[in-house]
């Protein structure tokens, strides 16, 4: 074998080790103090006592059902807003506009995400603001109203409430796009693609209707393919840290948070009690996971007779209903979060309820900006590096993939185990919750490398963006025409040679679209940032977070409007250079203008 | 130049598809026919060395009577045209022939003697081979700009300019309209008979086959 297959199956055992040893470490290293066991602060004796100790306390049942809940009710309906949208859109030529505009939504960072709703949907927010102008203009004529200026604000529960409904609102917005997007990836592969059409012709002919046929032919093929990603988007609801930290209720606050707050608190001692709700989290997402299954199973069991009870229109109302319903509120949503963080982030006084702030000013943009220029080159560093090594290593382990599949007879049986292995590992970082394994990670790291902060760093970022990149290139790379590569072996073309000259030229843009994602997932990391460096490193992100929960709203809608900016730069850039570089069309396009058809 | 299908047989999985005994010298066309699923363009990708799984063969694939079994498919100097021109996007006309042409000159008779061309010799080759056809005004266009009929001459000049020692066909007119059709056969076959090039044709249109004056072997469904 060649030096270069060598190294891509290398490469591809690496991906492995570099997913699940980080995880698995880091999960050694709660489990170790959750026990009783840890040497730093001189206990050496294995016992029960810190569960004992957490399981006493007042709040802990409260904090686990508020995880629990809040994860498996966002996970819940997001599914299925995302599926309702889908069945009423997969066939309309709506669909590419749809993935085009909730794709940006994807790369939003959740604490900007968390930040921009506190703005529009506080008590003093944008749209209490609207309404509260609504309903005095609606009044003004018969009482003849002129004191607006004293209206307060209304006095609902949103951000903080007990029962965590903005928790759920903020996650469930959070993941519609991405469970959207993950299902459309799925229904636009070719092959997949064929078989719905076919299944849509013939049940359309039979007499269904399209959003029925949806949901009797299509989306239980589907489902089955989206179950692992599903999977991870309800882990990571169950165990988020910047949303509830933003919008959830205090005391007590979720799992999650309790946990943060417990491993940073002052009192080293607390140390032990966070491991042991750190691993209690860890069973929280068991046990939410486990409930999600039981419901699939229940479904599987009921959708039988669906299948076959022979109506022909079920279910076409109140999809259309809830589809257009979730675009209104998104689309209306995203405007009044541009609008009033754009305001707010020019705005000198501004009180509830007008709807233009007094005066603008560049003044917080001034501020901001200069005080954002170490967060904003750590982030865009570490992130450079973290998605571009991604790239790479993603990118040679699927085209050791792409070499065994040209190459049956060596070692089959290994080589298919090994992509086993790497298709449930990816997944691994994302399915155990990153306030678990993280802290040990930090743990064991300090223990052994205690100044190679962004060594640290580098590899808890590397944890959540590789998969992503990997998850993003593979779909372009295993669609890659292996006839192409056919004709360059036809050609005495080394499988190096093809891999240079023919694959990264042809694939340029998709590598530039998961390098972009890859740095975009980066951005957004805040628990793996604060945990790894310890404060020491500060990222745009962890900014934006500090600022939310301390400073002026103003500062704070600059630092979500960079946020928000950030990843679009890297996505625009993916979508232009492709269209300059390996492309001597793109380039007689430009030097020749078009001539008039005469 | 000879290539020699000794006793070869295509399984998927267990079940047979074909079985082939042939010998096809320098400048003849051995044209196989049958109905898609019969397993002719099987056949091309194991004298390519492309055959994957179900797939397996039996026998041995000899090339001036080497075998060439377990020979990697880019060591084995098997040209392949297919029906689609498959001209890389990246490059222009010139620069998919230029990446075509092996670095040491087999090709031409002139400058043989040189172990490595040089960048400007290499230039030279793929303007003469572009001239010698009457396609010089391409050179520098992208691929996408071309003509099917101009894309599938191309596409063979490129397959040309890498040398190779056994060309395979797999229905390579067949997306090309009725017009285009009949001389890209004549000038197809033309260009391979005067290189003497040993050449595997796979078509289910009888015309290719009366075009290509060779043996013929026509797979029944099983």
């Amino acid at each position: 074998m060649a030096v270069f297959q060598h190294i891509t199956q290398s490469v591809r055992v690496l991906l492995i080790a570099l997913l699940s040893v980080p995880v698995f470490a880091g999960l050694v290293g709660v489990v170790l103090p959750a026990f009783g066991y840890f040497p730093a602060l001189n206990a050496f004796d294995f016992n029960l006592g810190v569960f004992k100790h957490l399981f006493a306390l007042e709040s802990i049942v409260n904090m686990t059902l508020l995880s629990l809940l809040t994860g498996l009710i966002a996970t819940a309906l997001s599914v299925a807003s995302a599926f309702l949208l889908l069945s009423v859109f997969y066939r309309s030529s709506y669909l590419n506009r749809l993935q085009s505009w909730l794709s940006p939504l994807l790369v939003l960072p959740h604490a900007a995400a968390a930040i921009a709703l506190l703005f529009v949907l506080s008590p003093s927010g944008l749209l209490a603001s609207v309404v509260s102008n609504a309903v005095s203009v609606f009044s003004s004529g018969a009482e003849n109203l002129s004191n607006t200026q004293n209206v307060l604000p209304p006095s609902w529960e949103f951000p903080y409430d007990r029962f965590g409904i903005s928790i759920i609102v903020a996650l469930a917005l959070k993941e519609l796009p991405f469970v959207f997007l993950i299902a459309v990836s799925v229904l636009s592969q070719p092959q997949v693609k064929r078989k719905f059409d076919g299944y849509f012709n013939s049940a359309t002919a039979l007499g269904y209707a399209p959003v029925t046929v949806f949901f009797k032919a299509i989306f239980p093929v589907v489902y089955s393919q989206v179950r692992l990603p599903l999977l991870a988007v309800l882990a990571y609801a169950t165990a988020n840290v910047e949303i509830p930290l933003l919008l959830g209720p205090n005391n007590p606050p979720t799992l999650a948070v309790a946990v943060v707050q417990w491993f940073n608190h002052v009192d080293l001692s607390m140390r032990f009690q966070a491991s042991a709700a750190a691993l209690l989290q860890v069973v929280v997402t068991l046990i939410a996971i486990g409930i999600w299954l039981i419901g699939e199973n229940i479904i599987e069991r009921v959708q039988g007779r669906f299948y076959t009870n022979g109506s022909r229109y079920t279910g076409q109302m109140f999809a259309s209903f809830v589809a257009y319903s979730v675009v209104a509120s998104y689309s209306l949503l995203a405007l009044s979060i541009i609008i009033s963080t754009t305001l707010w982030s020019v705005a000198t006084f501004w009180t509830f309820p007008t709807l233009l702030p007094e005066g603008f000013t560049l003044l917080h943009w001034k501020t901001t900006l200069s005080a954002l220029a170490e967060p904003v080159k750590n982030t865009v560093l570490l992130a450079t590096f973290v998605s571009a090594f991604s790239v790479l290593i993603a990118t040679l382990a699927l085209e050791a993939e792409a070499l065994n599949r040209q190459d049956n007879k060596r070692s089959e049986y290994f080589n298919r185990w090994v992509g086993g292995v790497l298709a449930s590992t990816l997944f691994l970082p994302l399915l155990v919750p990153g306030v678990a394994f993280l802290y040990g990670l930090v743990w064991f790291q300090l223990t052994y490398f205690n100044d190679a902060v962004w060594l640290h760093l580098f590899i808890s970022h590397l944890v959540y963006v590789l998969p992503y990149v990997f998850i993003s290139l593979a779909v372009a790379y295993r669609k890659f025409e292996p006839r192409y590569i056919q004709v360059a072996y036809g050609m005495g073309k080394s499988p190096w040679q093809v891999f240079v000259h023919i694959k990264l030229p042809l694939l340029f843009a998709p590598l530039l679209v998961a390098f972009a994602l890859g740095v975009a997932i980066s951005f957004s990391q805040y628990l793996p940032t604060v945990l790894s460096t310890g404060g020491r490193i500060a990222t745009v992100t962890t900014e934006a977070v500090a600022a939310a929960s301390g400073s002026s709203v103003r500062l704070t809608a600059v630092y979500v409007l960079v946020q928000i900016f950030m990843p679009l730069v890297g996505f625009v850039l993916a979508w232009w250079l492709p269209t300059i570089c390996f492309n001597p069309m793109g380039r007689y396009t430009l030097l020749r203008p078009r001539k008039s058809k005469l | 130049m000879t290539l020699k299908l000794d006793k070869v047989s295509l399984f998927r999985h267990t079940d047979i598809l074909l079985n082939v005994n042939a010998v096809v010298n320098a400048g003849e066309v051995l044209s196989i026919m049958g109905p898609s699923g019969s397993g002719k363009s099987t056949l091309l990708n194991a004298v390519a060395g492309s055959l994957t799984a179900p797939f397996s063969v039996t026998g041995s694939i000899n090339i001036n009577d080497i075998c060439i079994n377990d020979t990697p498919a880019h060591k084995r100097g098997v040209g392949v045209l297919y029906q689609d021109p498959l001209l890389f996007e990246h490059m222009t006309v010139g620069q998919n022939i230029a990446f075509a042409l092996s670095p040491k000159s087999a090709l031409l008779d002139k400058g043989a003697s040189e172990p490595k061309l040089s960048k400007k010799q290499r230039e030279k080759q793929v303007s003469d081979m572009l001239a010698q056809v009457g396609l010089s005004e391409l050179q520098h266009r992208p691929v996408q700009t071309l003509s099917g009929g101009q894309q599938a001459r191309i596409a063979l000049l490129r397959t040309l300019a890498a040398a190779p020692r056994v060309v395979l066909l797999d229905e390579p007119f067949s997306k090309l309209d009725a017009a285009t059709k009949g001389q890209m056969r004549k000038w197809v076959f033309e260009q391979l008979k005067a290189r003497g090039l040993p050449t595997l044709l796979v078509t289910h249109d009888v015309e290719d086959a009366n075009a290509a004056q060779g043996q013929l072997i026509e797979i029944e469904t099983c």
